[in-house]
This record gives C-alpha cells, sequence and structure tokens, in this order.
C-alpha cells in the first residue's frame, strides 16, 4: 500500500523515495555528515537552472535541494535525489561548497542484490572536488564497480546533473 | 513393516478371487503376479503342443538365457517334432523394455518383436509359435484353448480370469499370451542384471586386463565399434542410469552368407529378408529394408549356441571374425559361384546387395586391408561378451 | 534523527519551510553590527530568491496535482509509465529540449510491472562465419525475460526465464529454462541471504552476463567450456560485506552429476562441467556441494576475487563413479581506470576418484577428465560519445584445455588430452545507448583454426 501511494505519487514528483525503514542515513543524517558545521538547511528550488538546461520538471520535482548555513555564513549546498539501480531505485545526497565543488557523495538507501560497493567510501570519494565542468562520467574520471555497471552509471550521471543544476541555479 | 505387507498381499489375494487377477503370488511364486504365476506354468506345459513335447522352454531353455540348447541353425516342430522351422531362436531375456515397432524420426525402423519386429507386444509374439506348423502346431486358437481347459492349472486360469473364460476361445487365447508377457516382464529371470559387467559398472568388480582391452576394442569406434549398435553405457537408452541393453532396437543388414543347413535355403526362390518378407508381409515394398533384421541384446551372447537370424555361427569367435573380415577376406564367408566369382551377400538377390552395411566401422573395409581387429583382440572382445553372462558371483 | 519520510512530507510544503526558516533567521539578525548586517541581507536576498523559487515550483506542482487527480483512477502502473517516457535513458530527455541538454539528464527508468514488481529482459542475435567452412550461422542466442519483485525492504524475489536458440521443441535444439528463482533477504546491511536456483558467484561473467556488459559477439570461452556459465545450482547461499571492499561468498548449493557422463558424446570435450550440470531440472541431490568466495574492491576500479566450488557427484547413483568429486577454483581481476578494462582471469578444475569409472569407458572417445583448466586476459577500452553512446574495441586472449589429464584409461587405449586451444579474439562493442549494444569481432582458433570465425551480433539489456 506503501508503495502504491509512492507510484501515483510519480505523476507530481517523478521520483520520491521508497519506504525508508532500513536506510542507511535519513536526508537530514546525509546534510550533517556533508555539512557538519552547519545549523540549517533551507529548502533551495531547481527551477531556475532546470530551466536554463532544459530538464524535464518531473526529473527535478524528484530532487530535494537545500542551502546550508552555519549561523549566517553560506556553507553548501545538500541535493538528495533518486535514481534507478537495476531492479530498484538508489537513494543518494550530493553536497556542493559554496564554490559549487562537491564535497561529498552519501548513499541513502540501496536495495540492490548487487553493487552496494557504491556505498564504499573509496568509490564516493571519487567524486569529491569534481564540478559541473568535470566530466563525472564512469569511464572517464569515475571509476565502473565491475559487477554494478548501471548503478555506477546511473548515481554518476546523477550526481553530474545535480552538479549541472545547482551550477545553473545559484551561480 | 513386512507383515504389514504380508497381510496387504493375503487381502490383495483374497479380493482377487473373484476374478479381477493382477495380484501378487497366491500360485506359489513369490514376486510374481497371479497372471504371471500362470503364464510361468503355461510355458512350461508341453501338453499345449501338437506333439505333447514341446512347451516354450523347449527352445526358450532359462538355463541358455531362454533360447535355444542346442546348436542346430533352426529347431523343429510339428505333431512329430520334424517340421523344421526358419530362424535361429531369439533369446527372451531383456525385452521388457523392447518397445513396439515404429520409424524413428529420422525414418530409421526401430523395435518390434521376433526378428523382424513384426509383433507389436510380448503377447503378440506369443501367437505363432502356438499355431505355426513347425512349432507347436495346434493350427487354430481353439486347439490351445481346449488344451488350456484340460490342464492342471486350468483351475488358476478361470480363478484369474473368470470362471466362463473357456467360452470365450479368443479371448481365453488371448489371455493365456497376456499371461506369458506378465510372466516374462515380471520374472527377473528374464532380466536379472547381474553379469560381472553389470557389477563392474557398479563399480564393485574389476575386470581383467584382457576383458577390460576387449571393452576398449568394442567401444572403441575406430576398432570394433561394437558399441554404435549394441550400446554398453549407462543411460544409453535414454533413461538416467538405466543399465545398458546392449541393442539400441534397431535393424541392419550384414550381409550374412546362406546357411544351407537350414532346409529350407535348400529351395534357391526362398529368401528370408527380415523387414521385407517373406514372414513379415507389411513391408514388402520396403526394398531398401530387405535383408535388415533386428539387433539384439548381446547380454548372454556368450551362452549362444549359434549366431545371427540364420544361425550362421556357432561360435563366438566365428561370428566376431565375420563382422572384422566380411569385407578384407570375403572368401572365408562366401562360396565360389559356377561362374568362378564369388557370391558375397549370397543370402540376398544380386540387385539387393547395396543394401549391405559397408560403410560402418568395422565393415568399411576393401578386400586386401587388415581387418579392424586382429586375432588376438578378437580374443579380447570375445573374453569382454563373456562378462555379460548373468548369474556372476564375485 | 527526523525519519526522512515526515521530512519528505514536510517537503512538501516547501513554503512553510521556507517561512519558518526565514522566521528564525530574523531575531538574529537585529543583534549583528553593520557589516554583518550587509551580508545578513544579502543571504535574506537569497532566500527570497529562493521563496520565489518555491513558489514557482509550488505552483509547478498544483498543477500537476490537478492533472494527478484527473487521472485519480489510473493505474499505478499507468503513472509510471510516464516517467520512462520523458526519462528513459537520457535520449528522450534530448527530444524535450529545443538544444540538446547533456545527455542523461533524466533518471534512467526501469519497467515496473506492479507495485513492487519489475520486469527486466536481456537477448542477444549472433551471427558468425567460420573461416574455413561455408556454414554460416545466424541464432537468437538468448532471449530471456526476468523479473525482480521487492516482498519487503529487506526481502526480494528475482527470476529469468530463459529460451536458447529461438524455438524449442522435442524435435529443435533450442532449450527453454529457468535460470534463477531465488529469495533473498537483507539481514543487516552487510549480510544478506539467498535461496533457491541462483548463480554461483564465481569469476567475472557467471553473475553478470548480459550481452552488455561483456565484450565479444560470444561469451569468452573459459568461462564457458572450464567455468561452466551460466551456471547454477539449488541450495542456499550467504554473502557478507563492509565498507572497505571485502565481499565474501558461500554456500551450500546442489553440485554435478557424474553419472550423466557420455562418454560417446563430445559435449564432455567441449565443457567438462557443462555437460554434467544439473540446472535445478529434477537435480540428484544426494551430495551436497559448498562454496565459498570473495572479491575485493576496496581501490575504485579495481576487482580482485577467487572462488572455490567443491561437491560429490555421484549423487547416490549406484555406478563406478560413486565417489567422484568435482573441485573449482578460479582467480579474477579486472580493473578499469578511466576507460581502460583490464581483466584476467584463470581458472581450474579436477575430478576426482574416477579410476573405476574411466575404466568402464575404456575405447569410447570421451573419457572423465581429471583436470582442465584455462586463462584469459583482455583489454578493452572505451570512447565516450553524446548520448550514452560508446565504443569499446578490445582484445582477448585465452588458453584452455578441456582435458588437460586422464586417470584409469586401460594401457594402449590412452585417449589424447587437450587440445590446448588458444583463442584471440578482436573485436568492437558500440554501446548505442548503454541497454544496446551492437558487436562485431574476429576470433582466431588453434589448434583447429577451421572454426577461426567473423561474427556479428546485437545485444540489449534492462
Amino acid at each position: 500500500m506503501k508503495r502504491r501511494r509512492f507510484l501515483s505519487g510519480l505523476a507530481v514528483s517523478a521520483l520520491v523515495p521508497p519506504a525508508f525503514a532500513t536506510d542507511y542515513l535519513s536526508i537530514e543524517g546525509a546534510q550533517k555528515a556533508l555539512f557538519p558545521a552547519a545549523d540549517r538547511f533551507v529548502p533551495l528550488s531547481l527551477a531556475r537552472g532546470a530551466a536554463a538546461l532544459r530538464v524535464p520538471d518531473a526529473r527535478v520535482a524528484a530532487m530535494h535541494a537545500f542551502t546550508a548555513y552555519a549561523g549566517d555564513q553560506l556553507v553548501g549546498y545538500v541535493v538528495a535525489d533518486a535514481v534507478i539501480g537495476k531492479f530498484e531505485l538508489i537513494g543518494y545526497a550530493v553536497g556542493l561548497t559554496p564554490e559549487r565543488t562537491i564535497n561529498g557523495l552519501e548513499i541513502l538507501w540501496y536495495r540492490e542484490s548487487h553493487g552496494y560497493e557504491i556505498r564504499q567510501p573509496a568509490w564516493r570519494a571519487q567524486f569529491t572536488g569534481k564540478t559541473a565542468a568535470s566530466p563525472l562520467r564512469v569511464g572517464s574520471d569515475i571509476a565502473n564497480i565491475s559487477g554494478a555497471t548501471l548503478s555506477t552509471t546511473h548515481v554518476t550521471d546523477g550526481v553530474r546533473l545535480v552538479a549541472q543544476l545547482v551550477q545553473a541555479t545559484t551561480a | 513393516m513386512w507383515p504389514f505387507v504380508a497381510a496387504l498381499t493375503l487381502s490383495i489375494t483374497l479380493a482377487a478371487c473373484g476374478g479381477g487377477g493382477g495380484g501378487a503370488g497366491s500360485a506359489g511364486d513369490p514376486g510374481l503376479s497371479d497372471r504371471a504365476a500362470l503364464g510361468k506354468k503355461i510355458f512350461f506345459d508341453p501338453s499345449l503342443s501338437a506333439s505333447g513335447r514341446m512347451a516354450c522352454s523347449t527352445c526358450h531353455d532359462p538355463a541358455f538365457a531362454h533360447a535355444q540348447n542346442n546348436a542346430l541353425p533352426v529347431q523343429s516342430g510339428g505333431a512329430g517334432l520334424d517340421v523344421p522351422g526358419f530362424r535361429a531362436v531369439p533369446s527372451l531375456n531383456y525385452l521388457e523394455k523392447n518397445p513396439s515397432f515404429f520409424f524413428d524420426s529420422e525414418g530409421t525402423p526401430t523395435g518390434g518383436f521376433n526378428r523382424d519386429g513384426r509383433a507389436q507386444t510380448l503377447a503378440d509374439q506369443a501367437q505363432r509359435p502356438f499355431l505355426a506348423a513347425h512349432e507347436m502346431a495346434n493350427g487354430t486358437p481353439d486347439v490351445v484353448v481346449q488344451k488350456l481347459a484340460a490342464a492342471a492349472y486350468a483351475d488358476d486360469f478361470r480363478r484369474v480370469f473368470g470362471s466362463a473364460i473357456f467360452a470365450d476361445i479368443d479371448t481365453a487365447f488371448l489371455r493365456a499370451r497376456q499371461a506369458l508377457e506378465a510372466y516374462e516382464r515380471e520374472d527377473p529371470a528374464f532380466h536379472p542384471y547381474d553379469s560381472k559387467y553389470d557389477a563392474f559398472l557398479a563399480g564393485r568388480a574389476t575386470l581383467t586386463a584382457q576383458e577390460i582391452r576387449g571393452l576398449a576394442l568394442y567401444q572403441d569406434p575406430t576398432k570394433g565399434n561394437c558399441s554404435g549398435c549394441h550400446p554398453s553405457a549407462r543411460g544409453s537408452d535414454g533413461t538416467p542410469n538405466s543399465p545398458p541393453l546392449f541393442t539400441d532396437f534397431t535393424y541392419d543388414n550384414l550381409g550374412l552368407p546362406r546357411n544351407m543347413a537350414i532346409p529350407a535355403n535348400a529351395d534357391p526362390a526362398y529368401l528370408d529378408m527380415g523387414l521385407c518378407g517373406p514372414e513379415r508381409t507389411d513391408l514388402a515394398g520396403r526394398r531398401d529394408l530387405c535383408g535388415a533384421f533386428k539387433v539384439p541384446t548381446l547380454r548372454n551372447v556368450a551362452t549362444r549356441k549359434v549366431f545371427f537370424h540364420n544361425g550362421a555361427f556357432s561360435s563366438l569367435k566365428d561370428a566376431l571374425t565375420f563382422y572384422v573380415q566380411r569385407d578384407t577376406n570375403p572368401e572365408k564367408w562366401y562360396p565360389m559361384g559356377s561362374s568362378g566369382a564369388l557370391e558375397k551377400f549370397n543370402d540376398l538377390p544380386p540387385d539387393l546387395a547395396g543394401n549391405v552395411n559397408t560403410t560402418e566401422v568395422p565393415y568399411n573395409r576393401k578386400e586386401g586391408e587388415p581387418p579392424a581387429l586382429t586375432d588376438a583382440e578378437i580374443d579380447d572382445v570375445v573374453a569382454f561378451l563373456q562378462t555379460l553372462t548373468d548369474g556372476y558371483t564375485p | 534523527m527526523i525519519a526522512a519520510k515526515g521530512f519528505l512530507m514536510h517537503a512538501r510544503h516547501p513554503l512553510a519551510v521556507a517561512l519558518l526558516a526565514l522566521g528564525l533567521a530574523l531575531p538574529r539578525a537585529a543583534l549583528a553590527d553593520e557589516a554583518a548586517l550587509q551580508k545578513r541581507i544579502d543571504a535574506l536576498e537569497a532566500q527570497l530568491r529562493a521563496l520565489q523559487d518555491q513558489l514557482t515550483a509550488i505552483r509547478a506542482d498544483a498543477k500537476s496535482a490537478q492533472a494527478s487527480a484527473a487521472n485519480a483512477q489510473a493505474t499505478a502502473e499507468k503513472a509510471v509509465a510516464a516517467a520512462p517516457q520523458a526519462a528513459a535513458s537520457g535520449t528522450a530527455a534530448v527530444a524535450a529540449g529545443n538544444a540538446a541538454p547533456p545527455a542523461s539528464m533524466a533518471p534512467y527508468a526501469f519497467p515496473q510491472i506492479g507495485p513492487n514488481t519489475v520486469l527486466s529482459s536481456y537477448g542477444e542475435i549472433q551471427y558468425n562465419v567460420p573461416q574455413n567452412s561455408n556454414d554460416a550461422l545466424a541464432d537468437v542466442g538468448r532471449f530471456v525475460i526476468g523479473i525482480a519483485h521487492s516482498f519487503t525492504d529487506r526481502t526480494r524475489m528475482a527470476a529469468e526465464f530463459e529460451v536458447e536458440h529461438a524455438v524449442t521443441s522435442a524435435d529443435d535444439s533450442g532449450e527453454a529454462e529457468v535460470e534463477q528463482a531465488y529469495v533473498e533477504h537483507d539481514f543487516t546491511d552487510h549480510a544478506s541471504g539467498k535461496a533457491g536456483l541462483f548463480l554461483i558467484p564465481v569469476g567475472l561473467l557467471n553473475e553478470h552476463h548480459e550481452p552488455t556488459v561483456y565484450y565479444g559477439v560470444y561469451r569468452n570461452h573459459v568461462e564457458t567450456a572450464i567455468i561452466p556459465t551460466t551456471w547454477r545450482e539449488i541450495g542456499v547461499g550467504g554473502t557478507w560485506h563492509d565498507d572497505t571492499g571485502w565481499t565474501v561468498n558461500a554456500g551450500l548449493t546442489t553440485g554435478f552429476n557424474l553419472s550423466k557422463w557420455d562418454p560417446n558424446s563430445d559435449e564432455g570435450r567441449e565443457s567438462p562441467l557443462g555437460s554434467i550440470h544439473q540446472e535445478g531440472q529434477l537435480a540428484a541431490a544426494k551430495n551436497l556441494s559448498g562454496y565459498a568466495g570473495f572479491n575485493w574492491r576496496g581501490v575504485p576500479g579495481l576487482e580482485a576475487g577467487a572462488t572455490v566450488f567443491y561437491g560429490g557427484a555421484g549423487q547416490g547413483v549406484d555406478f563406478a563413479g560413486k565417489d567422484a568429486k568435482v573441485t573449482l577454483y578460479e582467480g579474477h581481476v579486472r580493473w578499469t581506470p578511466g576507460p581502460w578494462d583490464l581483466a584476467a582471469l584463470y581458472a581450474h578444475g579436477a575430478i576426482s576418484d574416477i579410476g573405476d569409472l574411466n575404466a568402464t569407458f575404456a575405447g569410447a572417445p570421451t573419457p572423465v577428465p581429471a583436470t582442465f583448466d584455462g586463462w584469459y586476459t583482455q583489454a578493452a577500452y572505451k570512447f565516450t560519445f553524446g548520448g550514452g553512446q560508446q565504443l569499446g574495441p578490445f582484445i582477448r586472449y585465452e588458453q584452455y584445455n578441456t582435458a588437460r589429464s586422464y586417470v584409469g584409461l586401460p594401457v594402449g587405449f590412452d585417449v589424447p588430452t587437450g587440445p590446448n586451444n588458444k583463442a584471440t579474439t578482436l573485436g568492437l562493442n558500440y554501446w548505442l545507448t548503454p541497454g544496446v549494444v551492437f558487436k562485431l569481432d574476429y576470433q582466431w582458433l588453434r589448434p583447429d583454426d577451421t572454426q577461426s570465425r567473423f561474427a556479428l551480433g546485437i545485444g540489449y539489456a534492462f
């Protein structure tokens, strides 16, 4: 029943995460992990970037973007998103500095039989320091995970889109 | 457990007294159904023949794998046991998995009973010996049924098949043959699978060096290639793990020499050509099948007194030697004609000599070439074939 | 920690959230000095801008919600269908815009066929022309339909149904088979178990055999002839992994059935284990088998692993091979630095206690090999183009011997071992999108170069 509600919701926002009961991280958890110093996360619309990049509304509606503040100081951005792995959605969150350099990738949930290696810190660390101008492609600056090509490709593509949207929205 | 089974058996037996049949063992043969136990009695009853001296077991001697116990090419029957037959006696062993006759998807004739496959079932097969003039010579079924009604086991027959069974000649004759079939199917004496080779396949016996050599030559597709038609591997009939039957139930034309010891062969016009007749009639138009006879099992082959459908050979070694030297040394097997030419394949009309299998190993050779097996190798194969005799005790 | 689900419910009212944030920010601003005030104003401006955007977004949401309400009776499947249209593999996104935006702008969609059920499929069609022969062959090598269903977040099943060689009947050479059917459960985030018919985690290909993930028109020889890909067994298996790259697999399963060995067929020489695998088809299961293996992926792009499989192959059948045991082990490395894809694998199989059985096969052309092995090494380079297109030239060199040694053959009736096959494959994979691949290659085979061949293939997977 829970899942059915999720699906009818798809018409509104393309991808809303399924049940969260056993996630690795909540979005709040990811926010804190990416910006430990931040004390506020203010929702941010990516509509401006989406319009500039001609990304379909439905795709952007799946995302949940925030601006992170430490006191009055803007310390960065966090975007939570979901992509398809092979059979299941993968939830992840990307942190970007005010200069829109990626400072971290967190996996929120993962339900595939294969490819859980994307949770490894070593794999996720590849994204740190990349920007919207980076290739951010598997087989280029991001290494593939053998046996989890779809998961790695889709997450990497998702991170690239996030970086470009944040860049186009806030620059 | 066993007392329960015994009680069950008893109750089934009592129920069977109503005439249904099919229960187990009231006739004193443990393991045999009533019908099979009755079949056993019929099998050994000489009173069912015109001579009063010929039972099924006369020609199908249990001590010789249910085949003939003498070296005559054909047996004689009739009222005076002086009417000669036409073919050597086949073993009745290991027919329990023999399929009815059919052409397989590639058109290969397969299965059936008798050397020409014309009987569709064992019960069907049992018809001819009761009636044929050269066998039990009863002529017609009513004579057989009359004798059955007078037999010592007539009451058993009524009990199993109904009190009025003898009043219906055709049904009674059929039931007698079905009883024989049940006996052949049920009694392990017809298919014991307890040869040395069976023990070897099960890892419970080792073959001697000569027997192993013989097996290797038997199975080697470039040497004996015997297993091409007489499969020796487990499961070769398509049933996983089933013991090999040493026949693939097909037919082959070996081009055997005409056996002049068969009285019928005195008439040059008489040609026994297996699938295409004259005994079998439905395939008379298939001239390509003329001369083809059924591939028999080789289990217990070493107990045989004569070999092939016409009993042309009386030793296993001769039979094997014929296989490998038929084409390399034809002069050893075929007579010289009046014109001075060798009459190869002289048991077939000359225009059908092309039907003979001359393509497969070991009979794919030409005159002068070395035979597929040497004399010593033939001895090895004979040694191996002797491991196919049932009743092995380590 | 607030449950994220709750958070997302709030997020459906972003205006409220934004106002709340603004309200919290104001009192603090009053205490700041001038410089800080200016900064504060800047921040507020930014927040106001965000607020405007949120309003825009809410309007868009409302519009969508209306549309959604109009379709209130529509099934979930229908609703999902809209997403892939806009999203499938990124190309739809290109069509949606006037200028071409970056590829893969859209999320990847997958064919949901029920609330928690996903359809998958892969297929490959091959065409080959052996060098020294007039036989050219075109074949629908495989067509597979799979379903995966999540019962809960932690419990799911997956099954694949496969048809090989297009047509299956008593008179055709095709096969229809259930390739996988298992239930999997996550005990923790690091440990899961599965039960049913599943692929043995061995080598590089067995679990990942879709045409889009391997190079060449046909699967490599070593992982076909030595490791009998697609190798599955019925049983239970467990997987444990940590965050530093270690994965450990172990399981208890059905195994091989040596009583099926046909000494008169070539099958055993083509693939010794492939000829006696059971594939969950009324599998004789007197002897259990076990496997254990590991993979290490601690450095991004690197995978190194090994697996051993061991089990009795007599299966309680009363035959001369009743004590036989099968041992298979392999080690593999795959390294994908940037566009490179480098792989190597060695596999070794042994069937022990087969002397008596081979004696019964005396003279037959295909006795049971005591050992068989093979290795390969492969290098590929992926060029990436727009729209998800990729071009991957590759070269692979293999050596394999399906009959490295024999035991138990009678003196004078030795069967030649080998041959020691060598295959060099040079080819090209072209991915039109990640899910569709066209392939061509040429393969040199030694010593039997009559089988050297040119091949073309097309494959897809989703």
